[in-house]
């Protein structure tokens, strides 16, 4: 079981620009809990603060389960940064990331079955020995997410993981989250696509520098008051978000109506 | 140093009964041999993480500062031949600096490597100028292009305590070390102390490079960290590979850097014939991948 994770008024400053400011939202065990927002507007700040690696104010708690001993927590990063003729395969990847013997060693026994079991569950087993370079974004993207797998997790944390996904990836992606979720793991997904949000997540919150709107997915979407702050901040600093504030939109007017 | 003197010992009378060629006779070229043995695995090895880590460069600014290290040994009146606690103690605090200011900065390496690599030369070479009526020229020389026949029992202790320090922590470390590099915040969520990491990575490369200057030269020793490297990349697909081809590179370049200009009395110093030997290889390497279809693969 996942923990419970409350954020309390967190705020964080850098040099004199705010990125956040009283940022509150909960996260349950069992629950998909979105971060929406603009660019710049302090998501993966947000979650960078959660765990622990940058300096804020106010307070994150988190309620693990008495019986959750191990309390491992999976990260899926937007990406990563590498030269790409480096001769390092999926499998020596996820071998570096799992275990303390050198990934050129190969593979232990021990983490074998886990590690074949988590790329399978993202469509990756038949391409162990392909370099990571030679993968493509998307398949780069299901790997990061399997790499979260493994040990199993009680919470996830997404960072923006679907932005290279094709339709099948999306398709992998949010099944693997259902399940997660299902098996009462706690999920933090920062994410842009609103289809997806409206479709995988149970709880959202949206923020931009501040908490704009916090609460249940269907509550949130039909927010009158999120429609023109977060449309207007979306429209300046993203295109790419167009889509997304039009679903709020037209969420909004049936909501009204 | 027993075990040395005992080698030596074992290697002449090998050679006496004729099981060995005649060259091996001489204590100097046993200590080349043993020295290129030492310190072919573990530039090869550390290689791999240099280029995986994209810090090519940073050997070559510790290099430099060996420079201004052997500059102030000698202001300070330490032997010529070995000033290696000026070495050490200046290279390791110009390493730890230039990461510091890295970290605090956000500058990004290639311009920051640049900038001490710079300060680093500019430094050393003023100050070498400046020392140069009290030392023999000869010095010089082989402190910036190696000489590995002139090497003693303290150049090889010194390697082979620096040596055994930096594979035991490369071993132990491996994985967190280029997991930081290939992304930072996961690393972090998987339990790896980031900045502690490159501390660590940093301050190998400095005592690798500073324990090669005398072998290999302060001006191409960062050379032998990258070429063997390059060369493995070319051909291989996984880190396994990678790794070992790297070594086999390194270890082939330093003999042959030491035997052939002996067998052939070419007179030119130690560093450069190992360099040369490994662009060799890595000449071939580029070219099998760039003809030969089954390294066309690992091209992007």
């Amino acid at each position: 079981m996942g923990p419970k994770i409350q954020v309390t008024n967190l705020s964080l400053s850098l040099g004199n620009v705010e990125i956040l400011k009283n940022i509150n939202l909960t996260a349950e065990p069992g629950q998909v809990q979105c971060i929406v927002g603009p660019n710049g507007g302090g998501k993966t700040s947000t979650l960078r603060c959660i765990l622990g690696q940058m300096p804020h104010s106010g307070d994150i708690r988190f309620e693990w389960a008495p019986d959750d001993q191990t309390r491992t927590i999976g990260y899926v990063p937007q990406f990563l940064d590498f030269d790409k003729t480096l001769p390092v395969t999926v499998k020596n990847f996820m071998s570096m990331v799992c275990q303390q013997t050198p990934a050129f060693f190969g593979l232990r026994k021990a983490y074998k079955e886990s590690i074949e079991k988590a790329l399978n569950r993202v469509q990756l087993v038949d391409k162990e020995k392909t370099m990571i370079g030679n993968l493509s974004g998307g398949e780069r993207q299901r790997l990061l997410f399997a790499q979260a797998l493994v040990p199993e997790p009680s919470l996830v944390v997404l960072d923006e993981p679907m932005t290279s996904l094709d339709e099948a990836g999306m398709e992998i992606f949010e099944g693997l989250i259902q399940e997660l979720s299902a098996n009462d793991k706690t999920l933090l997904w920062v994410n842009h696509d609103m289809t997806q949000v409206k479709r995988a997540s149970d709880k959202m919150t949206v923020i931009d520098t501040t908490t704009v709107v916090s609460g249940l997915t269907s509550e949130v979407l039909t927010e009158p008051m999120m429609r023109g702050n977060f449309r207007a901040k979306s429209e300046l600093t993203d295109s790419s978000t167009d889509s997304s504030t039009d679903l709020i939109e037209e969420t909004a007017v049936e909501g009204a109506s | 140093m027993f075990g040395l003197e005992f080698l030596q010992q074992e290697v002449q009378a090998m050679v006496s009964a004729g099981k060995l060629p005649f060259a091996l006779y001489y204590e100097f070229v046993i200590n080349a041999i043993l020295c290129a043995l030492i310190i072919g695995p573990v530039l090869g090895a550390l290689g791999t993480m240099v280029v995986a880590k994209r810090m090519a460069f940073f050997s070559q600014a510790v290099g430099n500062a060996a420079l201004t290290g052997v500059a102030i040994g000698v202001l300070i009146g330490e032997s010529y031949t070995s000033p290696y606690v000026s070495m050490f103690s200046f290279c390791i605090l110009f390493a730890l600096l230039l990461n510091f200011t890295r970290n605090h900065t956000k500058m990004s390496s290639d311009t920051l490597i640049g900038v001490f690599l710079s300060i680093s030369l500019a430094m050393g070479a003023s100050l070498l100028l400046f020392i140069s009526a009290r030392v023999n020229t000869h010095i010089l020389e082989s402190i910036l292009f190696g000489s590995i026949l002139t090497v003693n029992q303290t150049d090889i202790a010194v390697l082979f305590v620096v040596s055994v320090l930096v594979v035991g922590t490369g071993y132990w470390l491996f994985n967190r070390m280029l997991l930081s590099s290939l992304n930072p915040a996961l690393a972090h969520v998987r339990g790896v102390r980031v900045q502690l990491m490159e501390y660590i990575f940093v301050l190998m490369i400095t005592l690798v490079t500073v324990a090669c200057v005398k072998i290999i030269g302060a001006v191409l020793v960062e050379a032998l960290l990258l070429i063997p490297a390059a060369a493995a990349r070319n051909l291989n697909r996984s880190l396994g590979g990678f790794m070992l081809w790297s070594v086999i590179f390194s270890v082939s370049s330093c003999l042959m850097g030491i035997i052939i200009p002996m067998q052939f009395d070419i007179p030119i110093p130690s560093g450069g014939a190992i360099i040369l030997s490994a662009a060799c290889f890595f000449l071939i390497t580029s070219l099998m991948r760039g003809f030969m279809p089954q390294f066309k693969e690992a091209r992007i």
